[in-house]
């Protein structure tokens, strides 16, 4: 086994133990911390694939924004330091097997389908990412990159009418 | 270029300004009253519905991820007017409400995302369309901002709404590994019937059916219709439904032309149980807006038949069921939303003895209500007609028999509600409302649309036109 | 890299995908369960990126979506904690089962 091959099953050991124990904690703060980790992992994951772009998009937005969001929205929402109440027996079981045997087919429909490493270099650098974007003819993103930003505006009215305090004089 | 640009894309431009102007009178402009900028808005969401009718031409853009037509033109027409006319019921809502700006703002970002949805020839921009349309309305939901169930309904949407999304990106993603290409027309050429191409439609499907409410996906629609502010009750049944409904139809249609004997089954399977618990369920409801969610679901049973069709007749039956829903979903829903915003009240009781103070406004919502049921004068009994019709075409008469049966059960719950409004009393019924003007011209157009396509066979040749040429 | 075969890589997506809707299913609390959607979103960019590099790496499809799904992420869950928020203020809990009122 070579060095890049047990670097990516340390990762992967990484991800899943992180995200199983994100998913299973009953401390909700935990949860928020393993969810970062196991964020990190993927984001690593994408450097030892080499695609080095999206691993720093993944650390900078999901790390550093969603993260950090749910993090503050948890100091804003819980009293620290309670558990959650655990999930009922029966729905904690049926949630197993349910997820067990969707893993199961999944896996074993992909696994049989075969898909193999084509062994062609990935080309990609920041600069045909950049020209790309905005680029409206073939090949190009620049209506997507559109869509996305109306999306965000959109996104944003909607947060700041909702969570918005209301005005001193109407309480 | 440049002038295929401004013309093809003027559906989306023309809404995009208007977005824009909100969006400016909102920062810069000092307060204007509420009745003005209402009435402004519904005079561009007018002019919208009008531009929609111009420079009609099919072509695409931007490297084919753009497409439009005649039939897409039209279907856009239809949104539009369909956030006309709920745009003018919703003004007593609107009036007292201190963020009506951004409730258009939100609601026209959402109709941008759906023409986006409709004109996509390409997975991702289908994905960023269904997406566009749904997180803004998720946030619309709550716009009851006091009240707790408003916010559960806009949680309860997210959630079920990004459960949604979840699967269906994974089996894009799984459609992307077997195929290689995002677009359309690529997939179309020969979509992989491989067990994995399967499993991958079967995802697609599944996040396409949460949004239609199909039954297996439909558990969130009860809780959001009801919680969610009417206006936003009515858009999400009508119009967002309508539009996933447009895509689906290309999608089974063109995309996965080639694999349709194994989606026929399964449009079959989620029909029948569409049908039969969207009725089951309508029949024990009190609450005017979860009575209109379950039936609402029933008739996704109805537009199901029609898509199985598979052929011209198949998609045209279903574009012109949903003109027929919409005028008569949106008038049933604009009675509700002007009771509730003047007196507040919800439940099927409280509309008991509605016809001695308001007859006028009972007889719009038993028009609605007989069109909804499907009762020969009015458009509903030729949408359906039409559906089953379609679905007759493959020789599937069990379907047709469970179809006919559900026709019959739905009878019964729309009756109750046109007894309690004509037939029963109570000691204190709903007071005489006056509508006003504006939601006055909503009820006319709704009536009016009944009928007319009720009378006039000329639509469904209209659109069975599209796809002979 | 070819000493790893891509379904490995696609087994960490997918049991990614079944742990994320684990949660989903089990989790009753709003917080916990927007982290389940975002570690769904995350095993469907895995796939995007190794379908893009292992298998069709002439062009950036892959790529471009997996940039695309992350910032709908970040407006999602923008969106979804606004209205957690609101509904803390107005209600002092955040339980999916003490949100309630309303029945089926």
């Amino acid at each position: 086994m070579s060095a890049s091959q047990i670097i990516f099953y340390l990762i992967s050991a990484f991800i899943l133990g992180c995200g199983i124990l994100a998913m299973t904690t009953r401390k909700i703060f935990r949860s928020a911390i393993w969810l970062l980790f196991s964020l990190v992992g993927v984001a690593a994951l994408y450097f030892w694939m080499q695609v080095e772009f999206i691993a720093a998009v993944q650390i900078v937005v999901y790390v550093g924004g969603i993260v950090v969001l749910i993090i503050f929205s948890i100091f804003l929402t819980q009293q620290s330091g309670k558990e959650m109440p655990k999930p009922p027996l029966g729905r904690n079981i049926a949630a197993v097997l349910a997820v067990l045997f969707g893993f199961a087919l999944t896996f074993l429909l992909i696994n049989k389908y075969g898909f193999t490493d084509q062994g062609k270099a990935f080309d990609w650098s920041v600069n045909k990412i950049g020209t790309q974007m905005l680029n409206t003819g073939e090949q190009g993103f620049a209506l997507p990159f559109e869509v996305v930003s109306i999306l965000l505006l959109a996104a944003m009215v909607g947060c700041i009418v909702i969570a918005m305090r209301s005005k001193p004089e109407e309480k | 270029m440049i002038k295929d640009f401004f013309i093809l894309l003027k559906q989306e431009l023309t809404v995009t300004i208007i977005l824009f102007i909100l969006l400016f009178i909102k920062i810069g402009v000092k307060e204007m009253p509420a009745r003005i900028v209402l009435n402004i808005i519904n005079a561009l969401l007018f002019l919208n519905l009008l531009a929609g009718f111009l420079f009609i031409r099919a072509g695409s853009l931007f490297g084919d991820m753009f497409q439009t037509s005649e039939l897409i033109s039209f279907e856009k027409n239809l949104l539009n007017l369909g956030t006309l006319i709920i745009s003018l019921q919703s003004y007593h809502w609107l009036k007292n409400h201190k963020h009506a700006l951004e409730f258009y703002m939100l609601m026209l970002s959402t109709l941008l995302g759906m023409f986006f949805m409709i004109s996509s020839n390409n997975l991702l921009m289908l994905y960023l369309g269904l997406e566009l349309s749904t997180i803004p309305l998720a946030a619309l939901a709550n716009f009851d901002l006091e009240k707790r169930r408003s916010s559960e309904a806009a949680f309860k949407m997210i959630i079920s709404s990004a459960f949604s999304s979840g699967l269906l990106l994974f089996g894009i993603s799984l459609v992307y590994g077997i195929h290689g290409s995002l677009n359309f027309a690529i997939l179309a050429q020969g979509y992989s019937a491989s067990p994995l191409g399967l499993f991958s439609f079967i995802l697609l499907l599944a996040g396409l059916g949460f949004k239609i409410s199909a039954v297996p996906f439909h558990l969130w629609t009860a809780d959001v219709y009801e919680g969610a502010p009417v206006p936003v009750t009515s858009y999400l049944s009508v119009i967002s439904k309508g539009a996933i409904f447009f895509v689906l139809v290309s999608l089974l249609y063109n995309v996965f032309g080639n694999i349709s004997d194994t989606w026929y089954h399964m449009v079959f399977v989620l029909s029948v149980l569409t049908m039969i618990v969207g009725n089951l369920f309508a029949l024990r409801q009190q609450n005017m807006k979860r009575f209109l969610a379950y039936s609402s679901i029933a008739q996704v049973g109805f537009i199901l038949i029609g898509i199985s069709g598979q052929s011209s007749a198949g998609s045209s039956s279903v574009i012109f069921f949903i003109l027929i829903y919409l005028f008569s979903n949106l008038g049933a829903f604009g009675i509700v939303s002007l009771v509730s915003s003047v007196t507040g009240k919800e439940d099927i009781d409280d509309f008991r003895g509605f016809y001695q103070t308001n007859p006028l406004l009972s007889w719009v919502l038993a028009i609605s209500l007989f069109s909804l049921a499907g009762i020969p004068p009015t458009a509903g009994f030729f949408g359906k007609f039409f559906l089953l019709l379609a679905g007759a075409g493959k020789g599937n008469y069990i379907w047709i028999t469970i179809a006919a049966l559900n026709m019959v059960l739905s009878l019964y719950y729309y009756l109750r509600v046109i007894r309690a409004l004509f037939m029963e009393k109570q000691e204190q019924p709903i007071p005489k409302i006056n509508a006003g003007w504006s939601p006055k011209i909503a009820m006319i157009i709704c009536v009016g649309g009944i009928i007319v396509t009720g009378l006039f066979s000329g639509g469904y040749t209209y659109i069975h036109s599209f796809f002979i040429k | 890299m070819s000493e790893i075969p891509v379904t490995h890589i696609l087994f960490v997506s997918t049991a990614l995908f079944f742990i994320g809707m684990y949660g989903l299913f089990t989790r009753r609390n709003m917080i916990t369960m927007l982290m389940a959607i975002e570690l769904i979103l995350n095993s469907v960019n895995i796939n995007f990126v190794v379908f893009n590099k292992y298998l069709y790496p002439e062009k950036l499809d892959g790529l471009f979506f997996t940039i695309f799904i992350i910032t709908i992420a970040a407006a999602e869950a923008a969106v979804a904690i606004a209205i957690i928020i609101n509904l803390y203020r107005s209600h002092h809990s955040i339980d999916v089962e003490d949100a309630t009122e309303m029945k089926y």
